[in-house]
């Protein structure tokens, strides 16, 4: 009685939600349903803009290339135990293959190592891994990409000037290496000067807010002591900008920033940010795909994939191709 | 004209639970403005009936009249709306609300959605007046917590009578937790209620309160109805009989030898009370306190049990004085039955063996581990001792019966062997049977040279078992005198005189 | 025997939904390892629940704990050392959880909610606000094992330390005052049973099963991370009444507790092998929890 209970009250909760997930990829004439490829992809949240372009893409190509592909992020936005646990799960299920983009570099590699012992090729994205039994890498060139922070910064300051760069936070392998590639690029022109590299923003823009108040007046950026700001990702571009407006230094004072949010956007739009390095996560995901699928089907597969980035600016900003960036077709891929 | 016709009719009622059959073909008539008094062991099936007649249990078998009209409410809100009202023997009152708020509780007059508090007083002042002149001191916007338990039982039946319909009051043992004034002052206001034509079944264990109150009386037994006639035709000893099912041994009166001194109390003073009270109770003798309600009993059995802070004065237990707490008081061989069976005494959802053996639980240990072969031995030991009716040692204390649940809470003092029983109302609310048992097994207890300090709102029963009694006033005990010498008029004048 | 039926319920279940791969040993090893972290913490919570008390302050004390752990073994103590640091730093704030509540007299809820927060700030400050990477030293052996890593010395631990417990609280007199307390607490002060002494030996004894289970999360991760196990006070409490444990005290089983936590790691994995989607999941867990508990209410009513 009781035991009935349960699974009807359970089957129908189980059948009304997940039918149509289920049935979402197109079935093909090709191959034994045995013969599929079941992909299975990690994220490290399922909530962020960036996780869901990464996902359409992955879509995209998964359908191209015609496998099963399932998303399941951890059920906390960047919970490390259950990015694990997810990890040990798709392996204990014998998924055909894993990519993982990792919320820390250590804590994954056992499970990692573990999923390619007993077979299930691992494909890691967006950010590194130290050492591990991996297929590829599958991300943004970050020293490349600050590279081309740099370089803008070079164009906006044609007669050199006082360049401050906010860094992130410690320990951030990604953001780390966007800064050294924006300072190797501006040290090459003799005629910027960087006044201040060694203050962090923290986690939040909250934080990175109140150190960029403290660093602009540390700087005297009001009498003319900065000329141009560098930060290396979202929160501490938006935090900067904060700060900026406040001081009233806003448009004055050049800001190049990283990653697109609204009201980056907007500060592209009014003159406020000069320019924005933007990743492309929807090439990502394809090409994560593109990778693992190589791999299973006997291709070569390069160890080191770079999906790029580009600078956005206020002349740009209309452009088809960065549009697409900026705004990527998620409906057509995620269905919603 | 006849005579009028029954305010209410019960033709053949049962009710079975699982398989026992509680009530078995129990018929009852009631006339407007009587009060019904419905008497009988516990167990014997008073309380089911009472519970189908108020709408929260269905009968499997018979038939309910109300006023001529057939009466089978769907729950204790459409009896209500019949006018068929029940008072519980634990009050049900919201203590954080004023008296007034609890009386209309459930049907609180609106004004355009909102409370109507002129309307509600007015409603809650009339409800009161019902009851006569003993309500005249209650304020009502005091908090229902502030009041006096006696206070909070004319609350609960002014909610009662707050439905200007009731026709058919219920009052489940109401005078469980009243002092003799206030007992007296409600079965005044059940007088009053008659007048009005109100219908009163009043259920109680005290033939006493039949006889002062109530003209009709419906004895049932094991579930079933054994005879029903007019109290005054009848005697106390008929009617215990009738309750009983056989003779019935009333308690034999003691004498004790009085041993060596085993308690003294040295001007022990507590918070509020006791106020300088000193004693000794000596090695098989039996010590009485009488007194009314709040006079301080319950609190010098607590505070020499350590459970409640001593302010002055000396506890003596044979030649140790030591610290005062619960935990150092048995160790030293005294033990407290509470007055609160339910909240206090025993843990109603464990076993009879978990709260018998509770407070001494060494014996029990085998390399260090509770041995459940020796707790059921012990416990099924004292099961047949005192002769305690359940299914097990392993049963829920909370199934079984008052008394029976009192015999559990007593042999958890047997099991622990003290030397110094304290016990609080030892027989509130238990049948006559079990009563009786507990007073035999007292005597029994002095004979084997223990010492019983005991509290009793219940005057015979302090002068049947009791060789000496002393009575207790605003928290200050008089002279202890040999019990053969009083009268319950004796002592009653001392606890309430001037 | 209702949390057995209902695990074995939604088991068979995920089975039939998911044949190829639910049922495999690889599968249920697997589940077993990811339940050994809740589980002890719920052993813990069993106690405090039959108590009558609530802890909700595990999860920060199990991040607490891998932090001071990850912490011992960075400044170059061993692998031992370090375990028994972080156990004592989590029984201490158990110790500290049961004094509040015996001595000052204020409800467990408040104390366990301000130590929740607490024990997340300590965490944090003592971790710099990040992840803390150290040489594991032999610890991540715990939850991965060596060659024949199909059931961990973690997993085997977790279920002798269920076992022990159990034993305590049936045939030892704390277990037996656990209970009498939970069940009426005046009644036990009344039976000379030392309350204040025992609330504050449950909340150490819990707190030191925090500091175990936060050990075998070290484990897992291999890094001390500040933020871990948010909410899992929530889980341990689930799985004590799944397990038949009432919130009001006195009632409660460790087997009972395990076979929730194990249920609760059931559903998880059971949805990621179906592929349904975290929002799916999320409601289905949380309706598993109160159908099983409210069918087990009704029939034992």
């Amino acid at each position: 009685m009781r035991r009935r209970l349960f699974a009807l009250a359970f089957i129908a909760a189980a059948l009304a939600l997940g039918c149509s997930k289920r049935s979402a990829p197109a079935p093909t004439a090709s191959g034994t349903p045995a013969a599929r490829l079941r992909l299975a992809m990690i994220p490290k949240g399922t909530t962020h803009e960036f996780w869901k372009s990464v996902h359409a893409g992955a879509v995209k190509a998964s359908r191209e290339l015609d496998v099963d592909l399932v998303w399941k992020g951890p059920l906390k936005e960047d919970d490390l135990k259950s990015q694990i646990d997810l990890v040990q799960s798709f392996t204990a299920q014998k998924v055909s293959g894993i990519a993982l983009a990792p919320l820390n570099d250590k804590a994954l590699v056992a499970s990692v190592n573990a999923a390619a012992a007993t077979g299930v090729p691992v494909v890691i994205l967006d950010s590194a891994l130290s050492g591990g039994n991996i297929v590829s890498f599958v991300a943004t060139d970050n020293r490349a990409a600050g590279g081309l922070a740099g370089e803008r910064a070079a164009e906006l300051l044609p007669n050199g000037g006082k360049v401050v760069v906010l860094r992130y936070q410690e320990g951030s392998a990604s953001t780390h290496e966007r800064e050294q590639g924006f300072l190797e690029r501006v040290k090459a022109h003799p005629g910027l000067v960087v006044v201040s590299d060694n203050q962090y923003g923290g986690p939040t823009t909250e934080s990175a807010f109140t150190a960029s108040e403290s660093l602009l007046l540390a700087q005297n950026a009001a009498g003319g002591g900065v000329n141009l700001v560098f930060a290396p990702n979202e929160s501490t571009t938006f935090g900067m900008l904060l700060a900026l407006e406040k001081s009233k230094l806003a448009g004055k004072v050049h800001l190049v920033g990283f990653d697109i949010s609204d009201k980056l956007l907007k500060g592209v739009q009014t003159g406020e940010i000069d320019a924005l390095v933007l990743q492309n996560p929807f090439k990502m995901g394809e090409l994560t795909v593109h990778a693992l699928v190589d791999q299973l089907r006997g291709k070569t597969v390069p160890k080191r994939t770079d999906t790029g980035a580009q600078i956005l600016d206020r002349k740009n900003l209309e452009q088809p191709e960065i549009q697409a960036l900026v705004k990527p077709d998620l409906a057509r891929w995620l269905g919603q | 004209m006849s005579a009028p016709p029954p305010r209410f009719v019960a033709r053949s009622v049962g009710k079975s639970f699982g398989g026992t059959r509680v009530l078995d073909d129990v018929s009852l008539e009631l006339a407007p403005g009587s009060v019904h008094a419905v008497l009988g062991e516990n167990g014997a099936g008073k309380s089911t009936l009472m519970k189908i007649i108020a709408g929260v249990e269905r009968p499997d078998a018979g038939s309910l009249e109300l006023e001529g009209v057939a009466y089978a409410p769907a729950g204790p809100l459409a009896a209500r709306a019949r006018g068929v009202v029940i008072v519980h023997q634990e009050l049900s009152l919201c203590p954080h609300l004023t008296v007034a708020d609890n009386i209309v509780l459930g049907s609180e007059p609106r004004r355009f959605g909102w409370l109507d508090d002129n309307a509600a007083t007015e409603r809650a002042r009339r409800a009161l007046g019902l009851l006569g002149a003993s309500t005249a001191s209650l304020r009502l916007d005091a908090r229902v917590a502030e009041l006096s338990a006696a206070e909070q039982q004319l609350v609960e039946i002014a909610r009662a009578l707050a439905h200007d319909t009731c026709r058919l009051l219920i009052l489940d043992e109401p005078t469980s937790s009243l002092g003799h004034a206030d007992a007296e002052r409600l079965f005044a206001t059940l007088g009053e209620l008659s007048t009005r034509g109100i219908t009163t079944l009043y259920v109680t264990h005290f033939l006493d309160e039949v006889r002062r109150v109530a003209d009709g009386y419906t004895v049932l037994r094991d579930g079933r109805h054994v005879e029903s006639g007019k109290v005054q035709d009848r005697t106390n000893d008929a009617l215990v009989t009738a309750m009983a099912g056989g003779a019935v041994q009333l308690e034999a009166r003691n004498e004790h030898e009085a041993g060596e001194v085993l308690l003294t109390l040295r001007n022990l003073s507590g918070v509020r009370s006791p106020r300088d009270v000193s004693l000794e109770l000596r090695r098989g003798e039996v010590l009485g306190i009488a007194g009314l309600m709040g006079s301080g009993r319950t609190e010098l059995l607590r505070a020499v049990f350590g459970l409640d802070r001593v302010k002055s004065g000396e506890i003596r237990v044979g030649a140790a004085a030591g610290p005062a707490s619960p935990a150092a008081r048995l160790a030293q061989g005294v033990g407290l039955l509470s007055e609160d069976r339910a909240h206090e005494g025993l843990a109603l959802a464990l076993s009879i063996e978990q709260n018998l053996t509770l407070s001494r639980l060494r014996p029990l240990l085998r390399h260090g581990l509770l041995s459940p072969k020796r707790e059921h031995a012990v416990a099924a030991r004292f099961i047949e001792r005192l002769g305690i009716r359940a299914r097990g040692p392993e049963q829920r204390v909370g199934e079984l019966s008052g008394g029976n649940q009192q015999k559990v809470a007593v042999a958890r003092l047997l099991h622990h062997d003290v030397d110094v029983l304290l016990l609080d109302e030892p027989t509130r609310g238990i049948d006559v049977r079990s009563r009786g048992e507990i007073h035999r097994l007292i005597s029994e207890l002095c004979g084997a040279g223990k010492t019983v300090l005991i509290v009793s709102s219940h005057l015979d029963e302090l002068l049947a078992v009791c060789d000496r009694i002393a009575v207790m006033k605003k928290g200050v005990l008089g002279a202890a005198r040999p019990a053969r010498g009083l009268s319950e008029r004796a002592l009653l004048e001392q606890a309430a005189g001037a | 025997m209702g949390p057995l039926a209902a695990l074995l319920a939604v088991y068979a279940l995920f089975c039939a939904l998911a044949p190829a791969t639910f049922l495999g040993a690889l599968n249920l090893a697997t589940m077993l390892r990811q339940t050994a972290v809740v589980a002890v913490t719920s052993l813990g919570m069993t106690f405090v629940i039959l108590l009558g008390g609530i802890d909700l302050s595990v999860g920060s004390g199990v991040a607490l704990t891998g932090v001071v752990v990850a912490r011992a073994l960075q400044s170059g103590a061993g692998a031992l050392s370090a375990v028994a640091i972080g156990v004592l730093v989590a029984a201490l704030a158990g110790a500290l959880n049961g004094a509040l509540t015996a001595h000052a007299k204020i409800t467990p809820f408040i104390v366990t909610l301000g130590s929740m927060s607490v024990l997340r700030g300590v965490a944090k400050g003592l971790a710099g606000e990040q992840k803390i990477d150290a040489e594991p030293r032999g610890l991540e052996t715990l939850m991965t094992g060596g060659a024949n890593a199909l059931m961990p010395s973690g997993v085997w631990l977790a279920l002798a330390l269920a076992l022990l417990g159990a034993v305590v609280l049936h045939y030892t007199v704390f277990g037996r005052h656990v209970v009498a307390i939970g069940s009426n607490v005046q009644t036990a002060r009344l039976c000379g049973v030392p309350v204040e002494r025992v609330i504050l030996a449950v909340y150490a004894l819990a707190g030191a099963l925090t500091g175990v289970a936060g050990v075998l999360e070290f484990s897992t991760l291999t890094v001390g991370d500040p933020t871990d196990s948010l909410g899992l006070e929530l889980e341990a409490i689930a799985a004590v009444v799944i397990g038949g444990g009432s919130l009001a005290g006195g009632q409660g089983s460790i087997a009972g507790a395990m076979l929730g936590a194990l249920l609760m790691t059931v559903i998880k994995t059971g949805c990621t092998h179906v592929g349904l989607p975290n929002w799916v999941q999320e409601i289905l867990t949380g309706v598993i929890i109160v159908v099983a508990v409210g069918i087990d209410r009704f029939r034992r009513r």
